[in-house]
């Protein structure tokens, strides 16, 4: 790998505003597209989502308006990337279909991170998070059988298996169990720092996503499970932000913002299938060279340091979509029954939990275990794909 | 895909008390088969082709006769909103008909399918956007249910599923028997709805 985006130039960020033209994109088609085309997609949403967020925070802490505007005019480029990118999904695809596809994005992202991620402590958490992602395809795959009479496989394409992980009832814990501890800044491996960034926005996107459009639907029990999942999803933003060094400043995080939009752009735009898609993977990894210069210019304006000093010497190994189910059985095998405890993880239930799991639950079953009654009764039978043969865990097999 | 077959609506243990999910779930088969008719070939496409154009036909016409008027009667601005449908189903219907005279072993049938698909999807989501959210909220349940009475019975018109012998009749079916079912339909759910 000898792509340096230090070294790169990109467009000069004064001619990358687009016209409502060029903004009009021609979305994917949900029934014929490379899953992994989707799942793309919907990440970098997630990233330009929280590229925009973070932006609008720090400019809430500037104090000087010529920085404020320089924000500001990187931003709107930003906030036109998001549009060209999650505009990319087809208006006639269903609310339930698009949370399926987040969730094969949470699946196959979240292991492909745990695999590649070089420091055990923060491994742990990725492995321990997809585990409950896992289980959230799962359960949203019986409701779209049930609701439209539709298999998740025609969304996932066997790419990844859909069965039990952790079952969802057991995700909520107490809030305080859902703090880990943070990376260290300077010693930990640069890699780290861009996958900590990755996977928080991947999921805080899907957060949003649940909290807004749950309630559209007209289902009680399709309303009911996206609020038991969107809370968890409140749990996972909680564990995977607080894996981020918060010594970092301002300015080193949105250089690390910056850099890790163009890891991503990069990776994207070598391994998309759909030529029309990777022609924007390249032109946004274009227009995001010129923003990370932006964004050194004012780390060393304001923190007086190199962004070399903090940034890896070249990118990274390229971040893939790819199957990881072996991967997953192994996790499956071993990890089931893990919880946290304060910042570290057990296999008992401990008072904390167990107090928890009696408040939330309040005596009934979780709208997470009720839509599998509701799918039973209905088809006398779960929804699975099991490509690669029975689940590992025998307790976890369809009887 | 697997060998997990999704029932087709009438055919799960749903109670069908309500016209909205039934529909709905239909439009879930409807994609099914669509599916079916794109990994299959040969007299296997043939077959799947004519189960997708029938329960199309009886679908449509269980829309029009007991959705449509619905709609128009019950919800300010009806009238435009079902206008914008039937010109959608008109388009639908033109494709399938050209659809309906090519082979399914012609090298043209593919791309005029994945027409007939697009147009008929996108028919679909802005039905339960557009009608669907309406209905739910402007009537109760035993005018929910009384609809989806109607619907079932325009369903038992024409079964759609591959049953033994009726793969072999539906073979014969062209354009013009899938008229008169249309119009068979149409009779089954008026006299269900109480106005045949």
């Amino acid at each position: 790998m000898t792509f340096n985006p230090l070294e790169q130039r990109g467009i000069p960020l004064d001619r990358q505003l687009r016209n409502w033209r060029e903004l009009n994109v021609q979305p994917i088609d949900p029934d014929h597209c490379d899953p992994y085309t989707r799942c793309r997609i919907i990440t970098m949403n997630g990233i330009e989502v929280e590229a925009i967020l973070f932006s609008h925070h720090l400019a809430r802490n500037t104090v000087d308006p010529e920085v404020k505007r320089q924000l500001a005019r990187t931003r709107y480029i930003e906030a036109q990337q998001q549009k060209v990118v999650n505009w990319l999904l087809p208006g006639v695809s269903s609310v339930l279909e698009t949370t399926i596809a987040y969730e094969q994005v949470a699946v196959d992202l979240t292991a492909w991170v745990a695999r590649m991620e070089p420091d055990p402590y923060l491994k742990q958490a990725y492995q321990f998070g997809v585990l409950e992602d896992f289980d959230h395809l799962y359960r949203y795959a019986n409701l779209y059988e049930l609701i439209e009479h539709r298999k998740a496989e025609s969304i996932v394409e066997g790419l990844t298996e859909v069965m039990p992980g952790r079952p969802t009832r057991l995700h909520h814990r107490d809030a305080y169990d859902n703090v880990r501890d943070p990376y260290d800044k300077d010693a930990t491996n640069p890699l780290s720092k861009l996958h900590a960034l990755t996977i928080m926005s991947a999921e805080q996107q899907t957060m949003n996503f649940y909290m807004n459009t749950g309630p559209t639907y007209m289902e009680p029990i399709a309303r009911q499970l996206y609020q038991e999942i969107g809370l968890i999803e409140e749990e996972h933003v909680t564990h995977y932000e607080s894996l981020v060094d918060p010594g970092e400043t301002w300015w080193e995080q949105l250089v690390n913002h910056e850099y890790n939009e163009c890891y991503l752009y990069y990776s994207f735009m070598e391994q998309e299938s759909d030529p029309r898609v990777k022609a924007i993977w390249e032109l946004h990894l274009n227009m995001e060279l010129e923003h990370l210069h932006v964004a050194c210019d004012l780390m060393r304006r304001h923190d007086g340091r190199e962004p070399q000093e903090v940034l890896a010497p070249e990118l990274p190994n390229v971040l893939t979509f790819e199957p990881n189910k072996a991967y997953l059985r192994e996790l499956l095998d071993t990890q089931m029954d893990l919880t946290t405890l304060g910042a570290g993880y057990v296999r008992e239930a401990h008072e904390r939990f167990e107090q928890m799991q009696e408040q939330i639950h309040g005596g009934e079953a979780p709208p997470s275990d009720r839509v599998m009654a509701e799918h039973d009764a209905t088809f006398g039978r779960e929804y699975r794909v099991q490509t690669e043969g029975e689940h590992p865990d025998p307790t976890q097999r369809e009887k | 895909m697997s060998e997990l077959k999704t029932p087709h609506a009438g055919d799960d243990k749903s109670r069908d008390d309500d016209v909205v999910s039934l529909l709905m779930r239909q439009h879930g088969d409807i994609r099914n088969l669509f599916d079916e008719v794109e990994r299959s070939k040969g007299e296997e496409r043939r077959d799947a082709f004519r189960r997708l154009v029938r329960l199309l036909a009886v679908h449509e016409t269980a829309e029009e006769e007991v959705v449509h008027p619905f709609v128009r009667r019950s919800i300010e601005g009806g009238e435009q909103v079902v206008k914008d449908r039937l010109a959608e189903e008109k388009s639908a219907k033109e494709t399938l008909s050209t659809l309906d005279d090519t082979d399914t072993d012609d090298p043209k049938f593919m791309p005029q399918l994945m027409m007939l698909r697009r147009d008929v999807q996108e028919h679909a989501r802005a039905e339960e956007r557009y009608e669907f959210t309406h209905i739910r909220r402007s009537t109760d349940a035993t005018n929910l249910a009384a609809m989806a009475k109607a619907v079932k019975a325009a369903e038992a018109m024409a079964p759609t599923r591959p049953h033994p012998g009726v793969e072999s009749g539906a073979k014969n079916v062209a354009l013009g028997p899938v008229a008169a079912l249309m119009d068979r339909t149409k009779d089954a759910v008026r006299k269900a709805m109480g106005n045949g």
